[in-house]
């Protein structure tokens, strides 16, 4: 009795420093996001490179979080680029953020389809079952696709110009870079 | 004799109270009793760690708390497969499916993974953390330029006018009527010049912001039209002046039409060069 007490013992004091672990840990090395707006006079792109991430992978599970600071996004026109930040109210929420989780080895896979949370304008969004395409190369994982976000999601007043308003659809495409650490 | 029965009655009764309560008690001991620790990724145990136990097969759940040092205990699980959703703050929420096989106890260690911050991405609070002024001064610079924007193209209604009147007034057959009316034309284009660049002017400027595109051709043509809506009324009320004396215009106030042209050329283009943006 007293041996299987002290091989319990010694079986708990080696699970838990396995559960400490950190299994794996990603890092987000280079980024493009870009929202497309339409208007019956003209297309707009707005271009960010600043976006940040990581993510941190436990028990087969990995956290995501990627951040990217709204008045990042650059149209081409800094007017226009201000006007964005006034209606997305950047200056009372001056991030956008990401959160999702994926399974440790969807790194494996050639698509993905990811549930995301996305915290805009004050507003909390979830989108289930997005799909992107992953490439990996070794540590190295690049993830392309678009998230069909409308302004309605984040209950933001569609801009106008010469009294018509831009289409509610502004999707975001996405172009990243991950590397994963072990 | 009485006695005696009253005595077996009173055992009889107070069997069977003990009976209502042992049962119950017995119920609640009955089945699995599944145990273990949540930690977070440094090994520590996490403390008042809300747990969810759910059977799978009849959605019924329990509840129940870590203790200060992280261990839970749940008694009395039926045999079948349970979802263990693990809450607690700072964590994120832990997900994890178990089969309890029917034994007397089971273990399950779970670990919570910290939520991810902004600051583990290395963004400043500065960064993060916005303000309701900087939304109002945002607020109010798109509210000042969206008059600028109104007054602006209302005012190319008598600027125009007032070029196409020039002609008549500084005819050679003028009449006092055609440079009256070409005066009231050209006073309220002025007017309503400057209520616009007004607004302009003095709409906030959002510090860290570098002008780029085309509002930047739209403020450099504003160094052309600007000192023209100046120059332009001089050179006409010293026109109107020589044109009422029955003089020909003559010396300084003859560049009138010419810089009245200009100005009003360079505020159509500097209109243009930001009409294609919202």
């Amino acid at each position: 009795m007293e041996k299987k007490i002290a091989l319990l013992a010694f079986l708990s004091l080696l699970a838990i420093p396995a559960y400490a672990q950190t299994d794996s840990q990603w890092t987000l090395e280079q980024s493009t996001l870009s929202y497309h707006v339409s208007h019956p006079l003209h297309q707009v792109d707005g271009v960010s490179h600043a976006a940040r991430g990581k993510g941190i992978c436990h028990a087969g599970q990995c956290d995501f979080l990627i951040a990217v600071p709204v008045k990042s996004f650059d149209s081409g026109d800094s007017n226009r680029d201000l006007h964005m930040l006034q209606v997305a109210r950047g200056g009372e929420f001056p991030m956008l953020t990401v959160r999702t989780r994926l399974p440790e080895d969807a790194a494996d896979s050639t698509t993905i389809f990811a549930d995301l949370e996305i915290d805009f304008s004050g507003q909390t969004a979830k989108f289930r079952h997005i799909p992107f395409q992953l490439l990996t190369q070794g540590p190295v994982s690049k993830i392309s696709g678009t998230i069909p976000t409308t302004l309605t999601d984040f209950k933001i007043d569609p801009p106008s110009l010469l009294a018509m308003p831009v289409k509610n659809e502004i999707p975001v495409r996405v172009e990243m870079t991950w590397r994963r650490e072990k | 004799m009485n006695r005696k029965r009253t005595k077996v009655i009173s055992m009889a009764g107070i069997l069977a109270f003990f009976f209502l309560f042992v049962l119950p008690v017995r119920a609640q001991v009955a089945g699995t009793t599944l145990s273990g620790t949540i930690i977070d990724t440094s090994g520590k145990g996490v403390a008042n760690a809300k747990m969810s136990i759910k059977n799978v097969a009849t959605g019924q759940s329990v509840q129940t708390l870590t203790n200060e040092s992280g261990i839970y205990g749940v008694p009395g699980l039926a045999p079948g497969d349970y979802e263990i959703s693990v809450f607690a703050e700072g964590f994120s929420t832990n997900v994890s499916n178990v089969t309890v096989a029917g034994g007397p106890a089971q273990t399950m260690n779970l670990t919570l993974a910290g939520v991810l911050s902004l600051q583990d991405l290395g963004f400043s609070a500065g960064q993060t953390q916005g303000s309701a002024q900087d939304q109002a001064r945002l607020d109010k610079r798109s509210h000042m330029l969206k008059i600028h924007q109104r007054l602006g193209l209302i005012a190319t209604v008598p600027i125009v006018a007032s070029v196409i009147t020039g002609t008549q007034a500084g005819g050679r057959s003028t009449s006092s009527t055609d440079r009256y009316l070409h005066l009231a034309l050209g006073s309220a284009a002025g007017d309503l010049y400057f209520m616009s660049a007004y607004y302009a002017i003095r709409a906030p400027r959002i510090p860290g912001t570098q002008t780029r595109g085309p509002i930047r051709l739209h403020k450099a043509l504003a160094w052309i039209h600007g000192p023209g809506m100046i120059l332009t009324p001089i050179l006409g009320a010293i026109a109107f002046d020589q044109k009422s004396k029955g003089e020909k215009v003559h010396g300084i106030a003859s560049a009138h039409g010419a810089v009245a042209i200009v100005t009003a050329a360079a505020y159509g283009a500097s209109i243009l060069s930001v009409s294609f943006k919202f």
